[in-house]
């Protein structure tokens, strides 16, 4: 099925590297995936696998000291790796758009939210003043926004938390964009709060027939939203496949040792299976699998050569050299 | 047996009115200088038995990390009491609560903001007990033996809080409130700031000191995955309020104050299919400045009706030691969509 399916981005064997003087920060280092039209992606991981890394890239806003060392961002085609900072102005809002975790720092303090949302309007569309006005205000109730008209001319510190992200996200569809990368859109937000937004991200990708990088560290949150999981450790993909295949049976140790990790209100156990240690400074990887320091089933080999990421069976793969056998954990 | 803690209709409030200046202004012809004063904790009671563990839970500003620092004295409480091991804390001054703080402990959210950088791991965890004791080799050997329990190693004990791990720092936070021998600690989100598989490594080692030293926790949190693994009994809060407390298994399972069945079924969980979609809520968490008349959760509640805005419900029990502060539990035939 996934075959028949047009696909929208295709990222390939990308590397974006900071060059500190500490060292070079390989935090992304060989990132392959492909997104359909209409898929919503979870890219998974924790802090320093690098996930964040991989959306600033797609959207070319990745700042010296780092560069996109290599690799493709293939955008309907078009290699955005490639693509000059003029033609980036023309695709950020109109083609792909960000909805950051914090809406108060994508979100300008000083101006009126009506403003911030003309501006995307003007830059990205012909539509002339009433026009735009009159979307900002369908896409604010869009949104769950009350009494839109007036709330034009509030500025983002007349709102609450969850209510800015509900204006971000108005301000991400405005556009019509066909790519949404939203990084962590809701890890700041209360649960209720959060359970709101997450349906109004999903509706809206839906209705517009757009696709979605989600990034987020939190795998339920991907388990609730995503069609496919994409999971990183230290800048390369240890596994991906369809979201209720990786969680159900996940197959590479890391993946399965993060879903072990949290606690499952049905299955509760005395002590939480935990994965040992922590994460290694990516400036100084092991020889061999990143992970192996922390793996339950490395072997000598895992120490020689570093895994690749191989095909387990249609549509999913791992990058292990004895991944874990299907049947659920 | 006196319980570990007891607390009494705990209230604090917080005028942030500022100066007189900023209060001032003119309505009707005349000068007015009203008074702000948020409403942080509305006459919570709980107690925390011996070895137990309560969960503390609730959204951000429902109160709970200020009743947290209100119990740690980190704030004088406005109204009620405080009892720690049977002794009255409110009230205390600094000198007076030395003895008490040697029974009660905290552990911050923040790793990183809740360690000295300029102080050595080894005068860090060492700190309370030399302000207890004053006897430095004790505190030497202490500091050693706490840092090997909680994970550390000896060669750690010079370095500083910027060299450590997120998770790593948590743990030199633990070992500083172990230093004393305390039998109360006092969590206040103390794995929020962890990725997932740090977290569990925490939970454990927490869980672990618990059984070994017969410690009780006080423990904050908004993860409900996180409180069902870790908690005996859940209290959850809303507003500054006390809406439900109960055993953990029958908080989980059957779960009576419209508010806590919704932050139930609003939680992500691995597997979306098995979950009980119950109640959904809609709108926002009404400012502490001024709470709503009668129950506090009544806007945003789906089955409030006009006794809601009229009477504050109590906490009441409702068997098995569940208390619940909600009218539906007189009138239950209003319990439907």
């Amino acid at each position: 099925m996934k075959d028949m399916t047009e696909t929208l981005l295709r990222v390939d064997d990308l590397r974006t590297h900071f060059h500190t003087f500490a060292g070079t920060v390989k935090a992304v280092d060989g990132v392959s995936f492909s997104l359909a039209k209409g898929e919503i992606m979870g890219l998974v991981g924790e802090s320093g696998g690098g996930k964040s890394v991989v959306g600033f890239s797609i959207l070319g806003l990745i700042d010296s000291p780092g560069r996109i060392e290599s690799g493709q961002i293939l955008f309907d085609g078009e290699d955005l790796a490639k693509a000059s900072e003029d033609r980036m102005h023309k695709i950020r809002g109109k083609e792909i758009a960000m909805i950051f975790q914090d809406p108060m720092t994508s979100l300008n303090p000083l101006h009126p939210i009506g403003r911030q949302m003309d501006e995307m309007l003007r830059l990205h569309t012909d539509l002339d003043a009433r026009g735009r006005r009159a979307r900002c205000i369908r896409m604010l109730e869009d949104v769950g926004i009350s009494q839109a008209e007036d709330r034009l001319d509030s500025y983002p510190h007349q709102f609450s938390g969850g209510m800015r992200q509900r204006v971000v996200i108005a301000i991400a569809m405005l556009a019509e964009p066909r790519l949404i990368v939203a990084d962590e859109p809701t890890t700041a937000l209360d649960v209720t709060i959060q359970a709101q937004i997450l349906k109004l991200i999903r509706r809206q990708v839906r209705e517009h027939g757009a696709s979605m990088i989600l990034v987020t560290h939190d795998l339920a949150v991907v388990a609730e939203m995503a069609d496919h999981i994409t999971v990183l450790y230290c800048g390369k993909v240890v596994e991906r496949g369809p979201t209720r295949q990786v969680i159900d049976d996940p197959r590479h140790p890391y993946t399965a040792g993060l879903i072990a990790s949290i606690p499952d209100p049905s299955d509760r156990k005395h002590r939480l299976d935990q994965i040992p240690g922590a994460v290694p400074d990516i400036r100084k990887l092991p020889r061999g699998c990143n992970f192996r320091d922390r793996c339950p089933r490395a072997q000598a080999l895992c120490a020689e050569r570093e895994p690749d990421l191989e095909t387990q069976e249609p549509g999913r793969s791992a990058a292990c050299h004895f991944p874990v056998e299907g049947g659920g954990t | 047996m006196t319980a570990m803690l007891e607390v009494e209709k705990l209230e604090q409030k917080f005028d942030v009115s500022g100066g007189l200046l900023d209060r001032l202004s003119f309505s009707g012809g005349r000068i007015l200088s009203p008074r702000r004063v948020v409403q942080a904790v509305n006459g919570v009671s709980f107690d925390v038995q011996q070895g137990e563990v309560l969960a503390l839970v609730g959204e951000s500003g429902c109160g709970k990390s200020t009743v947290a620092k209100t119990i740690a004295r980190i704030h004088n409480p406005t109204g009620g009491t405080i009892r720690i091991d049977g002794q009255e804390v409110q009230g205390l001054s600094d000198r007076e609560l030395l003895p008490v703080r040697s029974k009660m402990q905290m552990i911050f959210q923040d790793p990183y903001a809740s360690l000295n950088p300029r102080q050595r791991v080894r005068d860090i965890v060492a700190e309370p007990l030399l302000e207890q004791t004053g006897n430095r080799a004790e505190a030497r050997d202490k500091t050693e033996a706490l840092l090997a329990r909680v994970g550390l190693n000896a060669e750690h004990a010079g370095r500083y809080p910027h060299q450590f791990s997120g998770g790593q720092r948590q743990r030199i936070g633990i070992a500083r409130a172990l230093s004393v021998n305390p039998r109360l600690i006092i969590a206040d989100e103390p794995v929020s700031a962890l990725d997932v598989s740090i977290q569990a490594q925490i939970l454990n080692l927490m869980m672990d000191l618990r059984d070994e030293f017969g410690l009780a926790y006080l423990f904050i949190s908004h993860d409900l995955s996180v409180v069902h693994h870790i908690a005996d009994r859940v209290a959850v809060m809303y507003l500054g309020f006390m809406v439900e407390t109960a055993p953990r298994d029958t908080l989980f399972a059957m779960p009576r104050h419209p508010y806590t069945r919704a932050l139930l079924s609003a939680a992500p969980t691995l597997d979306p299919a098995k979950k009980a979609r119950q109640i959904e809520l809609t709108g926002e968490v009404p400012s502490a400045l001024s709470l709503p008349s009668g129950c506090c959760f009544r806007t945003r509640c789906p089955f409030a009706w006009d006794r809601c805005a009229a009477e504050r419900p109590a906490l009441r029990d409702t068997g098995d030691g569940q208390q619940v502060a909600c009218h539906l539990i007189d009138e239950p035939e209003r319990d439907k969509p």
